[in-house]
């Protein structure tokens, strides 16, 4: 409880602040709070996790689908598949760059969503949030079996919406990850050696589920 | 009527008692330095009126204004996000057997070990294992911070051992934690090699023991002779066996995590082996 009013008391200070530097201009927009837009599709997620309806056996499909509606329209995924193939981006063509998004796109999730089954009630932290030039970062902390585990977003600002395009969970970012473990592949095996490996490894993870 | 009796204190109760007042001796003496230092660094990070009041508001508006400076510093925080790490990896035939060899170790032993575990041990009592594991490095933690010059932070091992050992029951709690909000700072050897200068060597994947690299291997022996178990010179039976608790406890305190990340990586080995530079140097850095 206590907890929680200071979290409230910290929200308000930074509202506060905000709107005093909306004031002198040096925010271009009031709507466009990152972490205020971050807090909002946790807590969507958190809400979709927590309802008893879809925690029955049958629903976990359903329950998943729902969550990935949420996180789809969080990240940016286009950027992210880019900056995970580094300079290969270029050396492949579009239709390649394609048919490689969606490829990436089911990865991360499989790997990111893939725990959401043992969620159980982790609560999560908003500590911080540095805004620049239409970039933030922003910190939080998930308290997992009384640890906390810090992850830090990073944004960019798209019309108004804040897409995330990579995070950083222990120091340890998504994005650096796979283009290292995506270079060890292309080196030996080409853009069509990755694509297969991303597909079995998938179609594995599927049937396992 | 209160009945006092005196009986003739013995020897042995005498050194009980003695052994308590030392213990109560210490731990008031590690609070009084605590304060110090606590009292000590505030006013050295205060230095105007403002950041006073800012204080008074709620810690969380000090901590994001300090952190701010870092962060916005001159090198750039887009450029350090990405920083790369890269550690030479000559041993890489051998380094992916062990891989395997490890691998194989999680799938066949300690997974379903862990399993088993985790249905008869409750949650609780398994943050408590690991909580006790935790406490036993602390002297470790707290000897590196030193060497890296952060004696404040020294300090805080120094009093978490202190506390955790006794109100926190042998390390089962984390009462430093909860009621004075004091929090490990996670030093290790490696680390303060690190602080000086040292670079990673080369990546090293042990077996049994996991990813690391030379410098950190070399840590790793050091930290180990600041181990109480190493000092109070327990039997090798009595080490592994410890160890092997440690291990199951966390596993089943993180069943599936490494399934799901070495399921979702395309090659395990580098996967595991960016995610161990990357967070190693986070360490480092301390972020």
């Amino acid at each position: 409880m206590y907890n929680y009013i200071q979290k409230k008391s910290v929200m308000i200070v930074l509202l506060l602040a905000s709107m005093f530097f909306s004031q002198a201009g040096v925010l271009a927009s009031t709507n466009s709070e990152p972490m205020e837009q971050l807090q909002q599709s946790v807590n969507n997620i958190l809400r979709i996790l927590q309802s008893e309806e879809l925690r029955v056996p049958g629903k976990q499909e359903e329950r998943k689908q729902l969550v990935i509606e949420v996180v789809e329209k969080m990240f940016d995924f286009r950027q992210m598949a880019r900056s995970s193939m580094g300079q290969h981006w270029n050396t492949i063509t579009e239709e390649e760059q394609d048919k490689f998004v969606g490829l990436f796109k089911n990865l991360v999730e499989e790997r990111y969503i893939g725990k959401i089954d043992s969620y159980n009630n982790q609560q999560v932290v908003y500590k911080k949030q540095l805004v620049k030039d239409g970039k933030a970062l922003i910190y939080t902390d998930i308290v997992d079996k009384d640890l906390e585990i810090p992850i830090v977003y990073r944004l960019q600002e798209d019309n108004g919406k804040w897409l995330i395009n990579d995070l950083k969970i222990e120091n340890v970012s998504l994005i650096v990850n796979y283009r290292r473990d995506f270079d060890s592949i292309i080196r030996k095996e080409q853009f069509e050696g990755l694509v297969e490996k991303i597909t079995k490894q998938l179609e594995k993870s599927e049937t396992s589920n | 009527m209160l009945h006092i009796t005196l009986e003739p204190i013995s020897e042995m109760h005498l050194a009980y008692l003695n052994k308590r007042k030392c213990l109560i001796r210490s731990i008031g003496l590690i609070l009084f330095l605590l304060l110090i230092t606590e009292t000590v660094s505030t006013a050295a990070t205060e230095p105007d009126a403002a950041a006073e009041t800012a204080r008074a508001s709620g810690e969380a508006v000090q901590e994001e204004s300090a952190a701010e400076d870092d962060a916005w510093g001159e090198d750039g925080w887009e450029e350090d996000w990405e920083a790369p790490v890269v550690l030479a990896d000559p041993l890489e035939p051998i380094n992916r057997f062990f891989f395997h060899f490890n691998d194989r170790l999680y799938y066949w032993v300690l997974k379903p070990v862990a399993t088993v575990y985790a249905g008869f041990i409750p949650e609780e009592l398994q943050i408590g294992f690991r909580n006790f594991f935790d406490n036993l490095r602390t002297p470790a933690k707290a000897v590196s911070s030193l060497l890296q010059g952060n004696v404040r932070d020294s300090l805080h091992e120094v009093a978490r051992f202190s506390l955790n050992s006794t109100a926190g029951i042998i390390g089962f709690g984390d009462f430093a934690k909860d009621v004075l909000d004091l929090r490990s700072s996670y030093e290790d050897l490696g680390q303060t090699f690190a602080h000086y200068g040292a670079g990673g060597g080369f990546y090293i994947n042990w077996p049994f023991l996991g990813p690391s690299n030379f410098r950190d291997s070399l840590g790793l022996l050091g930290d180990s002779y600041l181990h109480p178990l190493f000092f109070l010179d327990a039997e090798w039976g009595v080490i592994i066996g410890a160890w092997s608790l440690d291990k199951v406890n966390y596993t089943a305190l993180t069943l599936g995590d490494y399934e799901l990340f070495t399921k979702t990586a395309l090659d395990p080995y580098a996967a595991v082996k960016d995610a161990y530079l990357q967070y190693r140097k986070g360490l480092i850095e301390n972020k």
